[in-house]
């Protein structure tokens, strides 16, 4: 016991520990033909989501978009409202400078991992994997620990919406990369003291 | 809706500029709290922050004891101004909270009509909120009555004739001319027509012999709703307009017209136009689109009723002048009395009808002539459009000499059992709308009520008897997603104003008046009498609103409001109206010695 106690002390406390909630409007899921249309990043410091720190911006795409069935429908973003926006390779110093500065929060990881690792190698950046806390991985955590303790046994829901539904937390317009970075860090921040994490090895 | 859209529509921050909002929103910070967080602790450390609830619950407790629970769109961390906690604040369900650092908050109180929400009490707070939320006033209605006048004032010497009156009004194109006697007077055309040539009197005729006077007249700053109201009193259609005390010109009721297509005075010149019963039949819808047009102009519902009550008034006068025409003059004087809304001037939409006929003579001839009259009047009020009262609380019903109206309402105060209390709350709020015979014995018994203690602890009951929908812990408690204003706030509040006013012995039936005559009388306290008659105005509005609503949708008209339908503010003063009732309630159950059955 006294060795796990110590490598709980080892990682950071969870308020300690600055969470960069991220996400990405995309063309699609695919980083190899489709583009990011947007970022929203906002931080979790100190347990309190800070706007005053958010960063957003809108990203035009480089080349040729890829406009596929649907797409729009997905993003809400037309080519026009991008044709203005900064290019991927001028706002990658400001992702970067944040997603260092801590643990990245995502919902979903994989998908927004494949499209941020493909953007920094595609613009000369190193990509060091930061330490990851995805809310996806959360929820399942959440929802077995919940049939440990004799509750449902269902399976959990994992599209944001649904997820913070479940959680009571209010209703948010989707399709806005800041929103719904926002939105996962409020379900982060459900989730944390669901689960009664204390440390962020707990977490990720 | 997202965080910043949220903050946008909940109080205060709704009235802030673009600017300082968007120094709020960029500052807000979020956090979440499972249920049992201790947030703050009552004499603790003051809160870092203004806090926002936006999902979830927080109880308020001293010592103990849970003295409110506040939910979405509430405020809490008031000790980041004062420095003091005052309770402990518990999350009693999972809390997501906006957060507004304490810096940026005191920077924003520099906006002085932002920082009156935090410093102020309900009444100011209700007043406030109306003039923030209310639509902008055409200039119509509120505009000053003296922005109407486009004519010079016009006169003649005290001496002068008819003839030299006439003569001015002819060369000067008005319709009336004011005589320079003390005090002076004025003549119309109508002055000429039916007080000179119908009576034959010669062209040498003194003009102030057929002048009226005292002139009634209001200063130039009154806004032309009052003007209008004040004419539909008093049934002029020349009003001297007078600035610095001297009279600077005449408003007519033509003039008023003008700016008014579906106005208080076009309906009432249509009354005035009526030539029998037939004519009394559009008489309903005029009234609605009147009332729609006022309320789509953003005057207050009270102010409304008392002009609906007036133009009520002048349609009863014309019914009662047919049922003399067709039964040939009554035999003594009598009062048409009128209750409930009506009597209180707080009818909007045309509602049941609650009415009496009070005469002089306990004779058999009255008692005749009066039972074909009652029928006369109610038939043509149904033709009007005021359906039959389903209790018969109709003149054909309630009708009498004047002996036995006494003798009733002495009864009812004297030996005030179940049925008694009911009719005193209708009958006492009574109101003399035609007739000539004086009804103020009527009052002296109702005066009697002042020193009935049993009395009025029945009358007290009664006003308790219905509660305002708040639940535990000064929650609003819903029913079918929402709250019944009627039941649940307008008529309690009418129940105890009632109270105090026959405790304090007032002749007023309005419950705005009562509750003022109240204050006056020194039963409440002023803040309590304000309160209250905020939250009375404010429920009576939102009552109109709602029946406008219905009728525009054809749905039935209905007292019951949709809570989702409304606004986060007016969440919170409903509320608060109906917490504001609350107290008065538990102010009468304590004076009156009310035992709750």
């Amino acid at each position: 016991m006294k060795g796990l106690s110590h490598f709980f002390r080892r990682s950071p406390a969870w308020e300690d520990t600055v969470f960069w909630s991220l996400d990405l409007e995309t063309e699609g899921l695919d980083p190899r033909r489709h583009h990011i249309l947007s970022v929203g990043m906002v931080p979790v410091r100190r347990g309190l989501i800070r706007l005053s720190e958010a960063y957003a911006s809108l990203v035009r795409p480089s080349g040729q978009p890829t406009v596929e069935n649907g797409a729009i429908g997905a993003h809400h973003l037309r080519p026009a409202d991008t044709a203005d926006a900064p290019d991927l390779a001028s706002i990658l110093p400001a992702v970067k400078e944040r997603i260092e500065e801590g643990v990245l929060l995502l919902h979903h990881a994989p998908i927004d991992l494949g499209f941020l690792r493909r953007a920094f190698s595609e613009n000369g950046h190193e990509w060091k994997k930061p330490l990851v806390v995805d809310t996806v991985r959360l929820l399942y955590r959440s929802a077995s620990q919940e049939r440990f303790l004799g509750g449902q046994n269902t399976d959990p829901e994992l599209n944001l919406f649904a997820a913070r539904q479940k959680f009571h937390l209010p209703l948010y317009p989707p399709h806005d990369a800041l929103t719904d970075a926002i939105a996962t860090a409020e379900l982060f921040l459900a989730l944390r003291s669901r689960l009664g994490a204390t440390r962020v090895s707990q977490l990720t | 809706m997202d965080p910043r859209s949220f903050l946008r529509q909940t109080p205060p921050f709704d009235v802030l500029s673009d600017e300082d909002f968007e120094t709020a929103a960029g500052a807000m910070e979020i956090a979440f709290h499972p249920a049992g967080t201790r947030l703050l602790t009552a004499a603790g450390k003051p809160s870092e922050a203004l806090r926002l609830v936006r999902k979830g619950l927080v109880r308020l407790e001293k010592g103990g004891e849970v003295t409110q629970v506040l939910e979405e769109g509430d405020f809490f961390g008031f000790s980041v101004l004062t420095g003091t906690v005052e309770t402990d604040v518990i999350v009693e369900e999972d809390l997501l909270e906006y957060r507004i650092p304490s810096t940026v908050f005191r920077a924003l109180l520099s906006d002085e009509l932002f920082a009156r929400f935090f410093t102020k009490r309900l009444a100011e707070r209700l007043r406030s909120a109306s003039v923030v939320n209310m639509p902008l006033l055409p200039a119509d209605v509120l505009a000053p009555v003296g922005s109407l006048l486009d004519h010079r004032l016009v006169t003649v010497e005290c001496g002068a004739t008819v003839v030299d009156a006439a003569r001015r009004m002819r060369d000067e194109r008005v319709s009336s001319v004011i005589v320079l006697c003390d005090p002076p007077a004025i003549v119309t055309d109508r002055d000429l027509r039916n007080r000179v040539l119908a009576e034959a009197l010669g062209p040498d005729t003194l003009a102030c012999r057929v002048a009226s006077s005292p002139l009634r007249s209001l200063p130039d700053s009154t806004p032309v709703f009052g003007a209008m109201q004040f004419m539909l009193e008093h049934g002029i259609h020349h009003l001297p307009v007078l600035r610095g005390g001297q009279i600077s010109g005449i408003v007519t009721s033509t003039d008023l017209l003008r700016h008014q297509s579906h106005g208080p005075l076009l309906t009432f010149k249509k009354v005035e136009k009526m030539r029998g019963p037939s004519a009394a039949k559009g008489y309903g819808g005029d009234l609605a689109r009147m009332v729609s047009t006022l309320l789509g102009s953003g005057l207050p519902a009270s102010h409304i009723a008392r002009l609906v009550s007036h133009l009520n008034d002048a349609l009863l006068k014309k019914l009662v002048s047919w049922a003399e025409r067709d039964l040939g003059p009554p035999p003594c004087p009598f009062a048409f009395l009128v209750f409930g809304s009506e009597g209180r001037l707080e009818q909007t939409l045309l509602t049941d009808q609650d009415n009496a006929l009070v005469y002089r003579d306990s004779s058999a001839d009255a008692s005749t002539y009066f039972s074909a009259f009652a029928e006369s009047v109610v038939k043509g009020l149904v033709a009007a459009g005021f359906p039959p009262c389903p209790g018969g609380y109709m003149a054909t019903k309630w009708k009498g000499p004047l002996s036995e109206w006494i003798e009733r309402f002495s009864g009812w105060v004297q030996a005030p059992q179940a049925e008694a209390v009911l009719a005193a709350a209708i009958f006492f709020d009574f109101r003399k709308a035609g007739g000539s015979l004086d009804v103020s014995s009527l009052w002296d018994e109702i005066g009697q009520a002042r020193k009935n203690a049993p009395f009025l602890s029945h009358l007290s009951r009664a006003a308790v008897g219905f509660r305002p929908p708040i639940g535990a812990f000064r929650r609003l408690s819903l029913e079918n997603g929402g709250v019944d204003v009627k039941k649940g706030g307008i008529t309690p509040l009418q129940g105890v104003a009632r109270v105090f006013a026959l405790d304090a012995g007032l002749r007023a039936t309005s419950t705005v008046e009562r509750l003022r005559g109240a204050a006056s009388a020194g039963l409440i306290s002023r803040e309590m009498a304000d309160d209250l008659i905020e939250a009375f105005e404010f429920l009576l509005d939102l009552r109109l609103r709602n029946q406008f609503e219905a009728l525009t949708e054809k749905r039935e008209l209905g007292n019951h409001i949709k809570i989702e339908a409304l606004s986060q503010a007016e969440r919170r003063h409903l509320k608060e109206a109906f917490l504001a009732i609350r107290d008065a309630q538990r102010e009468i159950v304590h004076r009156y010695h009310v035992t709750t059955a």
